[in-house]
């Protein structure tokens, strides 16, 4: 309820001047911080923290740069003998490209300082490359 | 009348404090008392156990002996409470750092998976490298039976909605255990509050054994 109030607050407010891509770019931001705090903050925190070096900080993580990198990690998760941690990361079978998409240009905003929209159809292409 | 007010401001302060204080003197006992032969009472105990520890060592309750701790149950690959529950225990772990009767003892609920090695792994990237904070594995059926007859937690393989828990269902609870092996106190180890309180009350455990 409060994000869908958000949703409609930043819309009346961008609607006026700015461009229909803008405001879609903040809308994913928006479903992406609702995905991340259903589904990653569990472990890497709130404030993608992390918790030692058992799960890794998101916030300033260099990983973020490699679009493809973590469109596969979060589909797919990863092995805890191929994990930087030893610790494995389950995957997320259920997610759609758009969850993807949206949680990816959130992530990358959010913790990279990189205003980046990242579309279905990359999300899709990509996910070709790295089956599980 | 002035006399008298001053009298009831008196004796109210007098019984805030004093309710205060018996608040704060004394945890309770928790589980259930038993009756001995003698029909003597036997309050409730943690039984002997004998789990393996993430350095590949047999631990039992001797490992324990004079000390207070903090019992646990989660494993490895847990994707919902129990990272929330090692994040609040590594509070509990640095702030009773310097004092060695102090420990914590995390038992896996998954042994089959979480091998030495894995424990190892898990603490090590926890950044604990010492006898302080012991994750223990070992045969299943002896860790749910410690969990639910001693430790009054719930600790079961989960056939319902495993693939949402990861495979097992079990409380969050964080036990607070003394000296004599007498549950003292059960803390909802995803809650900051709760672990405040587990904290406070730990160090009136320390209180305790100096009087």
């Amino acid at each position: 309820m409060r994000n869908s109030l958000k949703v409609l607050i930043v819309s009346v407010l961008l609607s006026g001047c700015t461009s229909a891509e803008e405001l879609e770019y903040e809308q994913y931001l928006v479903n992406g911080e609702i995905l991340y705090k259903q589904r990653c903050a569990n472990c890497h925190g709130e404030k993608g923290e992390g918790l030692r070096n058992l799960y890794p900080a998101l916030a300033g993580n260099a990983v973020l740069g490699n679009t493809s990198q973590v469109i596969c990690l979060i589909k797919n998760g990863i092995r805890a003998d191929q994990a930087q941690s030893k610790q494995a990361m389950p995957p997320n079978p259920e997610l759609f490209d758009l969850d993807i998409a949206q949680l990816v240009t959130f992530l990358k905003d959010k913790y990279a300082g990189k205003p980046q929209k990242v579309t279905a159809n990359e999300v899709k292409e990509i996910l070709l490359d790295c089956a599980p | 009348m002035k006399q008298l007010n001053k009298l009831l401001i008196l004796s109210f302060s007098y019984f805030t404090l004093w309710s205060c204080n018996v608040q704060e003197a004394e945890l309770p006992v928790l589980g259930p008392v038993k009756v001995g032969e003698n029909g003597e009472n036997i309050p409730h105990q943690i039984p002997d156990f004998s789990f393996v520890n993430q350095y590949g060592d047999t631990i039992s309750q001797v490992d324990f002996e004079n000390s207070i701790y903090v019992a646990d149950f989660f494993f490895t690959s847990c994707p919902t409470i129990c990272p929330v529950m090692k994040s609040q225990m590594i509070r509990v772990y640095e702030h009773f750092q310097d004092q060695p009767e102090v420990k914590i003892l995390s038992h896996s609920i998954d042994p089959y998976h979480d091998s030495v090695s894995v424990l190892r792994d898990y603490a090590e990237a926890l950044g604990v490298n010492d006898r302080k904070w012991q994750f223990v594995t070992g045969d299943q059926d002896a860790i749910y039976e410690i969990g639910e007859k001693s430790y009054m937690v719930t600790a079961a393989e989960d056939t319902v909605a495993a693939e949402e828990t990861g495979g097992f269902i079990h409380s969050g609870a964080f036990i607070l255990v003394d000296k004599k092996k007498q549950v003292r106190g059960l803390y909802d180890g995803t809650v900051e509050k709760d672990v405040n309180q587990l904290i406070r009350d730990i160090e009136l455990l320390l209180k305790e054994d100096e009087e």
